[in-house]
C-alpha cells in the first residue's frame, strides 16, 4: 500500500510580469500540517510531481500564529491564512488536492507572495495612528472607560491581512475602494480619546473617491475576516459619522 | 557584515492593482449618497403610492378611473412628475447601472447570504430599469392618454395584460421592483449608520421583509383584478374627458327651464 500523500497544486509566477503556471506536487502525509508547514516541506525538496526539480515557493508568513497577517493567500480558491489552514480539515479523506493560489486583487510579486501596500497607503490616508509624536513628554493619556475599551479592543485586533479587501466585491481596479480594514481602523483611532483630535480629518478623507460610500454591504468582509472583527458595524457608524461631517462642513465651513 | 541594497520599495504614485483612497477627493460620496436617498425618497414612496393607488383595480373601473383621475387632478401635478418621478428615476437607473457595472460578484467563489443579497440588488435593479422604461413608455406616452381619459385606464391595463407574455413580465417585474425596494430599505438603514448593530440590522431586515412582502402581494392582487373574471371586457371608457382648461358645465335641460322661467319671471 502505497503511503498517504497530500496532494497540492500551487499557481506560480516568477515575478510581477511573469506568466503564471500551475506546478503540482505530492508530499508526504503528517499529521496535523497547516499550508505554511506544506510549503516548508516543498521547500525542503522542491519537485514536482512529475519529477522535474523546481525552486521553493515564494510565499510571506511570519509569526505562524494568525498575528503578523502576512500569510494570506488564496485557498482552494477562498482568501484564508495560511497560518491557520489546517490541511486535515482542508483535505478531508485525502483524496483532494489542495490549490494555492496568490490573492487576486493585489500585484503578484513572486508566486504567492503579492504587495498589499494600498492597505499601508489607505492607513495613511486616513492618519489611523493617535499623534502623540513631538519634542516633549506628553505624560500619561486620558483615561479610557472600559465599556469604551471592550468596544474598541475587537477593532485593535486588525492584522493587515487585506482578506476584507479580497474578497469584497466592490474593492477592485474600478472603484478603488478603500475596504473595510481602513474603515475599521477610522473608528477605532476616532474613538480613542487621544486619537479623537484627528477625526474630523479621517472622515473628511473618507468621502473622497473611493471611500466610505463605495461599500455595497455584501458583507463578505465580516464573514472572511480571520480575527473577526465588527466591521460592517464600523463601516455603519462610520458611514454616519462621514455623512454627519459632511452635512456639517456644507453649513458651517 | 554583508550590505544588501534595501529594495526599491514601490512608490505610492506607481502602485499597480487597486488604487489607494483619493483622501477627500472628487465628488462620488455625494452622488452615491443621493441615489441611495432617491431610492426611498422619491422613488420609494411614488412606488408605495403606485401599488396602492393600482390596488383600487380590484374595487373595478369605476373606482380605478376615480383614482386616476384624482392623482391627475393634483396641483402641479405634471411639475410634480417631472420633479419627484421622472428625474429622480432617470438619475437613480442611470446611477444604479453605473454602480452595477462596477461591482465584481464573487457569489460562485464565496456564497453567503448578505453576498446573495448585493448580486440580487443588482439584478433587479436591473429588471426593473428594462421594465419600466417600457412600462411608462406604453402606459404613460404610448396609447390614449390617461390624464385626459382617466376613465380609460382600466381598459387600457387590462388589454395590455391580456398578453400571457406581458403579464409575466409584469409578474416578474413585480417581484424585482418590490424585492429591490425592500432590501434598499434595508441597505439604507445600514450605510446610512441607522443599524449599525448586528441585531438590529437582523430586526430590520424582518421589517424590510414584510413591507416587502406586503408590497408584492398587493401589487399582484392588484393585477388579478385586471386578468381575472371579475371585471372581463371592461368599457372602454367609465369617465367623461377630462380637460385641464376650465370649461363651463354645459347647460343642462333643468337649467335651461330655471333660467327661462327667471327670465319670463323678471318680464312680469
Amino acid at each position: 500500500m502505497a503511503a498517504k500523500t497530500i496532494k497540492v497544486e500551487i499557481k506560480r509566477q516568477s515575478g510581477p510580469d511573469g506568466a503564471a503556471t500551475v506546478e503540482k506536487f505530492e508530499i508526504p502525509y503528517r499529521p496535523n500540517m497547516n499550508i505554511t508547514s506544506l510549503l516548508g516541506e516543498i521547500a525542503c525538496d522542491p519537485v514536482t510531481v512529475e519529477g522535474k526539480a523546481t525552486t521553493p515557493i515564494t510565499y510571506d508568513s511570519n509569526c505562524l500564529e494568525e498575528i503578523c497577517g502576512s500569510c494570506a493567500m488564496l485557498i482552494n480558491g477562498k482568501a484564508k491564512m495560511a497560518c491557520s489552514a489546517l490541511v486535515d480539515k482542508l483535505n478531508g479523506d485525502g483524496s483532494g488536492t489542495i490549490t494555492l493560489a496568490p490573492l487576486s486583487k493585489f500585484p503578484v510579486v513572486r508566486d504567492l507572495s503579492v504587495d498589499r501596500s494600498v492597505l499601508f497607503q489607505n492607513l495613511k490616508a486616513v492618519k489611523a495612528w493617535v499623534p502623540i509624536d513631538g519634542t516633549y513628554d506628553l505624560g500619561s493619556g486620558p483615561r479610557q472607560f472600559p465599556q469604551l475599551q471592550e468596544e474598541l479592543y475587537p477593532l485593535s485586533n486588525c492584522i493587515s491581512c487585506t482578506i476584507c479587501m479580497e474578497v469584497c466585491p466592490q474593492f477592485n481596479d474600478s472603484t478603488n475602494f478603500v475596504g473595510a480594514a481602513t474603515i475599521a481602523q477610522v473608528k477605532l483611532f476616532n474613538n480613542n480619546p487621544t486619537g479623537a483630535v484627528l477625526k474630523a480629518e479621517r472622515l473628511r478623507a473618507l468621502a473622497g473617491d473611493g471611500g466610505v460610500q463605495e461599500c455595497g454591504f455584501a458583507q463578505n468582509c465580516v464573514e472572511a475576516c480571520p480575527k473577526q472583527l465588527p466591521l460592517t458595524e464600523a463601516i455603519s457608524d462610520v458611514s454616519r459619522d462621514v455623512m454627519f461631517q459632511q452635512v456639517k462642513d456644507f453649513f458651517v465651513r | 557584515m554583508a550590505t544588501v541594497a534595501p529594495p526599491v520599495p514601490s512608490s505610492s504614485s506607481t502602485i499597480r492593482g487597486v488604487q489607494p483612497l483619493r483622501a477627500g477627493q472628487g465628488n462620488s460620496f455625494l452622488w452615491r449618497k443621493l441615489h441611495s436617498l432617491s431610492g426611498i425618497v422619491p422613488i420609494g414612496a411614488f412606488l408605495v403610492e403606485h401599488i396602492l393607488s393600482n390596488f383600487e383595480a380590484i374595487h373595478g373601473p369605476l373606482a380605478y378611473a376615480q383614482q386616476v383621475k384624482f392623482l391627475n387632478s393634483l396641483p402641479l401635478v405634471r411639475v410634480l412628475e417631472w420633479a419627484f418621478i421622472f428625474i429622480p428615476l432617470a438619475f437613480h437607473a442611470g446611477y444604479g447601472v453605473f454602480i452595477a457595472f462596477r461591482g465584481r460578484s464573487n457569489v460562485n467563489v464565496y456564497p453567503w447570504a448578505g453576498n446573495w443579497m448585493y448580486i440580487s440588488q443588482r439584478v433587479t435593479g436591473l429588471i426593473a430599469f428594462v421594465y419600466i422604461i417600457q412600462h411608462v413608455w406604453r402606459q404613460r406616452f404610448a396609447g390614449v392618454s390617461l390624464p385626459d381619459h382617466p376613465g380609460a385606464a382600466f381598459a387600457k391595463v387590462q388589454h395590455e395584460l391580456a398578453n400571457p407574455w406581458m403579464l409575466a413580465i409584469y409578474v416578474i417585474a413585480m417581484v424585482a421592483t418590490t424585492w429591490h425596494f425592500a432590501y434598499g430599505i434595508w441597505l439604507f438603514a445600514a450605510k446610512w449608520g441607522i443599524t449599525p448593530g448586528e441585531q438590529a440590522r437582523k430586526k430590520f431586515g424582518y421589517v424590510c421583509a414584510a413591507i416587502g412582502i406586503a408590497l408584492c402581494v398587493m401589487g399582484l392582487w392588484g393585477m388579478w383584478a385586471f386578468v381575472g373574471p371579475q371585471y372581463q371586457n371592461a368599457p372602454a371608457d367609465v369617465l367623461p374627458a377630462q380637460s385641464s382648461r376650465l370649461v363651463l358645465p354645459a347647460p343642462t335641460d333643468l337649467m335651461q327651464r330655471a333660467m327661462a322661467s327667471e327670465r319670463t319671471g323678471n318680464a312680469k
